[in-house]
C-alpha cells in the first residue's frame, strides 16, 4: 500500500521560493510584544524575508504585493492577485516558532473584490497544508460565495460574504484539544457574522502543531481569479495581545495619524521619507514586469534590504537601470540619515537621473538640500514636485519638516510671514509649521486670512487646511463643516474625500465613511 | 536565411509553436511532444489542442505510446468529455502501463458520475492487486473537477468499500479516504467484524454530517 502515496501533494506549497520581492518593502515581524509571534500591520520598515519571517511566491501570472488602495489599518495591506489558468498561485506565508501544546491567538483582517472567486486562508505545521495530523489546523477558504470553514475534514458555510467589505477574523486554536473558537465581523456592523464555539480543526487531530500560516488564491483547480487584502496579520499566545487596540474591530489609521507619528520621530531635522510602495521608486506595472522577465525580481528585493550594493553585470536594461536607480536611493537614504547630505544629495539627484519617475528620490533630495540650507533650490524643487504629491498623506508633515529646518521658529515666522500670502507654497509651509509646533489657533487664524485675502483659486484649499487644524485639535465636527465646505470650490477633491471619510469615521457614520472612501478608491471595483 | 535569424526563429520554436506550423505540421509536432513528454508545449497551444491528442490516443496502435497520451491528459488536468470517452476504453486494459496512466488520467480529464463508480469497482474488484491499489490512487488524489456533492458520493462509495471482503480492500478504502479527509475514524482494517461495523457507522455519521452541511 505504500504504491498509494504516489504523489505526496505539497497542499499549499509544491516547491516553495522565496522572492524577496513583495512590491518592495515594508514588513514587520512582532517586536517587543511579549506574546506575539507574528505581527505585520504592512506599514512599518524593510525586514528581510526568510524562515522566521515571511516568504512570497510570485510564480506565475499571479502577485502579491503592498497595497495602498485598500487598507484596513494604517496605510497599507497586502494584495493577494491570483490568474487562473497560469499554474500556479501566488502565495504570501509566514513563520513562527512552532507551537505544540497551548494555545494559540490569530488575528487578521481581509477583504475580497469578489466572493465568487477562491481563496483559501491556513494555519499549519510542519507537514504543511495537508489534512492530517500536524498539517493544516485552521483553514478557511471561499466557495460559491460563501466564506467556508474547513472542519473535522468538511466544509461548513459560515455566511455569503460581500465584496468589497472588511471582515475581522479571530480565531483561539486550543493545540492540546485540537479545536478553535472563532468570530468574525464585518466592517460597520456590532454584532459577529460568524461565532462558533469548540469546533474541531480541520482534520479533528488533538495535539496537532503549528507553525506557519499562509494566504493564497486556488491551489488545485487554477480556475482563481481572486484578487483580495490582507492587513493586521497577528499570531500570539497572549490573548491580551491580540485583543489590543491594534486589533479592534474596524480600527483604521486616520490620515492624520502619519502627522503625529512623523512628529514623534522626526525632531527637526530633515530624514529620507519612509517609502511606501514601489510605485515611490518609479517601478510600477511595466517596470514590474521588466523585473521578472530578466529574473531581477529576488535581486530587487536584496537590494531593498540593503543585502546587494551592486547590479550583476549581466543584466540587461531596463532592469538594471531601475535597480540602479533603487542602490542610489538606498546609497542616498543612508547617507542622508547619516548626516552627509552632500553625499545623499548626489545619490538622490543620481536615482532620479536613472529614474525619472522616481517620486521618493526627487522629494528626498529636497530634504538633503535643507540639510544643508539651500533655501532657494529647495523652493524651486519644490514648487515643482508638490502637485504630484498633493494626495500623499507624507507631504504636510515633509513641508513642516522643511519649514522648521529653515531655523529657529520665530525666525521661521518671521521670514515665512511677509510672503506668505503672497506664495501659495511658502504659505502653506508657514502653516504647518505653525501646526507642527502645536499652535492650531495660530494656523487657523493665518488660514482664515488666506481665504480672505488669497486668490479664489485657493479658497478650497483654505477650507481643507483649516479642516486640518480643526482635526488635529480635536475639533472633529467643525473640522468636518470645514471639508463639507471646501468641496465647492475644491480644485482636486480626493484628499478632501478621504479626510471626510477619516471624520466619518471617528463621528461613528460608517455609512458615509464607506461612501466617502470608495469616492477615492473607486477604481479598484473596475478591474 | 542569415545563421542569425536561424537561430532566432529556433528560440521561437516552443515558445510560440503555432506561429511557426500549419495545422497539419502542428499534429505532427505535438505528437512528438507527446512522444518526448513535453506538456509545456503542449500547453501552450491551449485547450484547442484537446482532439488532437484525443485522435491521436484513438488511432495509436501502440500501447506505450498511448500511455504517453494518457499522461498528457494528466498532467494537462483539463475537462474533456472527448478524452474521457476515449480513456474509458481502456480502463480494464491489463496493459500495466497504459492501466495505471489511463486510471489516473481519468479523473483529471472528467467529474462524471461513472469514473468515480468504474474506479470503485476497479479497486474493488479488479483481479490485479496492483490494478485495485492504484485505482485507490486515483480515488485519494485525482479526482480534482468533484463537487462537494460529488465528493460525498466518493466519500459514500469508500466509506461502503470499508466493509469489502478482501483485507487489501478495505486497507486502500481506509487508506483513500485518510488522503482525502486526514482521519481514520479508529479504523482498523484488520479488526473484527463488530469493531469495524462499530467505525463504519461513525464514518457514514460524518458524511451525514458534511452532507447536511453543504
Amino acid at each position: 500500500m505504500a504504491e498509494l502515496a504516489r504523489t505526496i501533494q505539497g497542499g499549499f506549497v509544491g516547491s516553495l521560493v522565496v522572492f524577496g520581492f513583495i512590491g518592495g518593502s515594508a514588513w514587520a515581524q512582532a517586536q517587543g510584544a511579549a506574546g506575539a509571534l507574528v505581527r505585520y500591520s504592512f506599514d512599518d520598515d524593510l525586514v528581510d524575508t526568510g524562515p522566521d519571517t515571511f516568504s512570497v511566491s510570485q510564480f506565475g501570472r499571479g502577485s502579491v504585493r503592498l497595497s495602498t488602495v485598500y487598507r484596513f489599518s494604517g496605510y497599507r495591506s497586502v494584495e493577494i492577485r491570483d490568474v487562473a489558468g497560469d499554474r500556479n498561485f501566488p502565495e504570501l506565508q509566514g513563520y513562527f516558532p512552532i507551537r505544540t501544546e497551548g494555545k494559540l491567538y490569530l488575528h487578521f483582517a481581509m477583504m475580497t473584490t469578489d466572493p465568487g472567486e477562491e481563496l483559501n486562508i491556513a494555519l499549519a505545521g510542519p507537514q504543511w497544508f495537508r489534512l492530517r495530523k500536524d498539517g493544516i489546523a485552521f483553514w478557511l477558504k471561499t466557495a460559491n460565495g460563501y466564506l467556508t470553514a474547513i472542519s473535522d475534514s468538511m466544509p461548513k458555510k459560515l455566511f455569503c460574504m460581500r465584496a468589497f467589505v472588511w471582515y475581522v477574523v479571530d480565531a483561539t486554536y486550543d493545540i492540546d484539544a485540537g479545536t478553535y473558537d472563532l468570530t468574525i465581523r464585518q466592517e460597520g456592523l456590532e454584532s459577529p457574522v460568524a461565532d462558533m464555539r469548540g469546533q474541531a480543526n480541520a482534520a479533528s487531530q488533538p495535539g496537532s502543531r503549528v507553525d506557519k500560516f499562509s494566504f493564497i488564491g486556488d491551489h488545485d483547480t487554477d480556475a482563481s481569479n481572486v484578487v483580495y487584502y490582507v492587513d493586521d496579520v497577528l499570531v500570539g499566545v497572549d490573548e491580551a495581545i491580540v485583543h489590543q487596540p491594534f486589533a479592534a474591530p474596524g480600527r483604521r489609521k486616520l490620515f492624520v495619524d502619519y502627522w503625529n507619528s512623523a512628529r514623534r520621530a522626526r525632531a527637526a531635522h530633515p530624514k529620507p521619507l519612509p517609502m511606501m510602495s514601489l510605485a515611490d521608486l518609479g517601478i510600477g506595472s511595466a517596470e514590474t514586469a521588466a523585473l521578472r522577465q530578466n529574473g531581477a525580481g529576488e535581486l530587487l528585493g536584496q537590494i531593498l534590504s540593503g543585502r546587494l550594493p551592486e547590479v550583476p553585470d549581466d543584466l540587461p536594461d531596463p532592469s538594471r537601470s531601475i535597480l540602479q536607480s533603487v542602490i542610489a536611493w538606498r546609497e542616498g537614504a543612508r547617507a542622508l540619515t547619516d548626516g552627509d547630505a552632500e553625499l545623499a544629495l548626489a545619490r538622490f539627484d543620481r536615482a532620479s537621473q536613472l529614474s525619472p519617475s522616481a517620486a521618493l528620490s526627487q522629494m528626498d533630495a529636497v530634504m538633503a538640500l535643507a540639510n544643508l540650507a539651500r533655501w532657494d533650490e529647495v523652493d524651486r524643487r519644490l514648487a515643482g514636485i508638490v502637485p504630484q504629491w498633493r494626495d500623499d498623506p507624507r507631504l504636510p508633515a515633509t513641508l513642516a519638516i522643511i519649514g522648521l529646518a529653515r531655523g529657529d521658529l520665530d525666525a521661521v515666522e518671521h521670514q515665512l510671514r511677509p510672503s506668505a500670502e503672497s506664495s501659495g507654497l511658502l504659505a502653506e509651509e508657514y502653516f504647518l509649521t505653525l501646526l507642527w509646533k502645536g499652535d492650531a489657533a495660530r494656523a487657523e487664524t493665518f488660514a482664515h486670512t488666506m481665504l480672505a485675502r488669497g486668490p479664489d483659486s485657493e479658497r478650497g484649499l483654505w477650507r481643507e487646511r483649516l479642516g486640518d487644524a480643526a482635526f488635529l485639535s480635536g475639533s472633529i465636527e467643525r473640522a468636518r463643516d470645514y471639508y463639507e465646505a471646501s468641496l465647492a470650490e475644491h480644485p482636486r477633491p480626493n484628499s478632501v474625500w478621504l479626510k471626510l471619510s477619516d471624520v466619518y469615521f471617528k463621528l461613528g457614520d460608517l455609512e458615509k465613511e464607506r461612501a466617502f472612501r470608495e469616492r477615492v478608491y473607486g477604481s479598484l471595483r473596475e478591474r | 536565411m542569415s545563421r542569425l535569424r536561424v537561430a532566432s526563429l529556433l528560440l521561437l520554436v516552443p515558445l510560440v509553436p503555432q506561429l511557426v506550423w500549419g495545422e497539419d505540421a502542428s499534429a505532427a509536432q505535438v505528437q512528438q511532444w507527446v512522444a518526448g513528454r513535453n506538456v509545456a508545449a503542449i500547453r501552450a497551444l491551449g485547450r484547442p489542442v484537446l482532439p488532437k491528442l484525443v485522435h491521436l490516443y484513438e488511432s495509436a496502435s501502440d500501447d506505450g505510446f498511448k500511455a504517453r497520451v494518457a499522461q498528457t491528459f494528466y498532467e494537462l488536468g483539463w475537462e474533456s468529455p472527448e478524452a474521457k470517452r476515449a480513456l474509458m476504453k481502456d480502463v480494464h486494459t491489463q496493459n500495466q502501463d497504459l492501466r495505471l496512466q489511463v486510471q489516473w488520467a481519468l479523473g483529471r480529464v472528467s467529474n462524471d458520475q461513472d469514473v468515480v463508480d468504474t474506479l470503485i469497482a476497479n479497486m474493488r474488484s479488479d483481479s490485479n492487486p496492483l490494478f485495485r491499489d492504484k485505482a485507490a490512487c486515483a480515488l485519494a488524489y485525482d479526482q480534482i473537477h468533484l463537487s462537494e456533492q460529488q465528493k460525498v458520493r466518493l466519500f459514500g462509495a469508500l466509506i461502503e468499500a470499508l466493509r469489502d471482503e478482501k483485507l487489501d480492500v478495505r486497507r486502500i478504502a481506509l487508506t483513500a479516504l485518510q488522503i482525502q479527509t486526514g482521519q481514520t475514524k479508529g479504523f482498523e482494517p484488520g479488526a473484527s467484524w463488530a469493531d469495524r461495523e462499530q467505525k463504519i457507522r461513525v464514518w457514514q455519521s460524518w458524511l451525514a454530517q458534511y452532507k447536511a452541511g453543504l
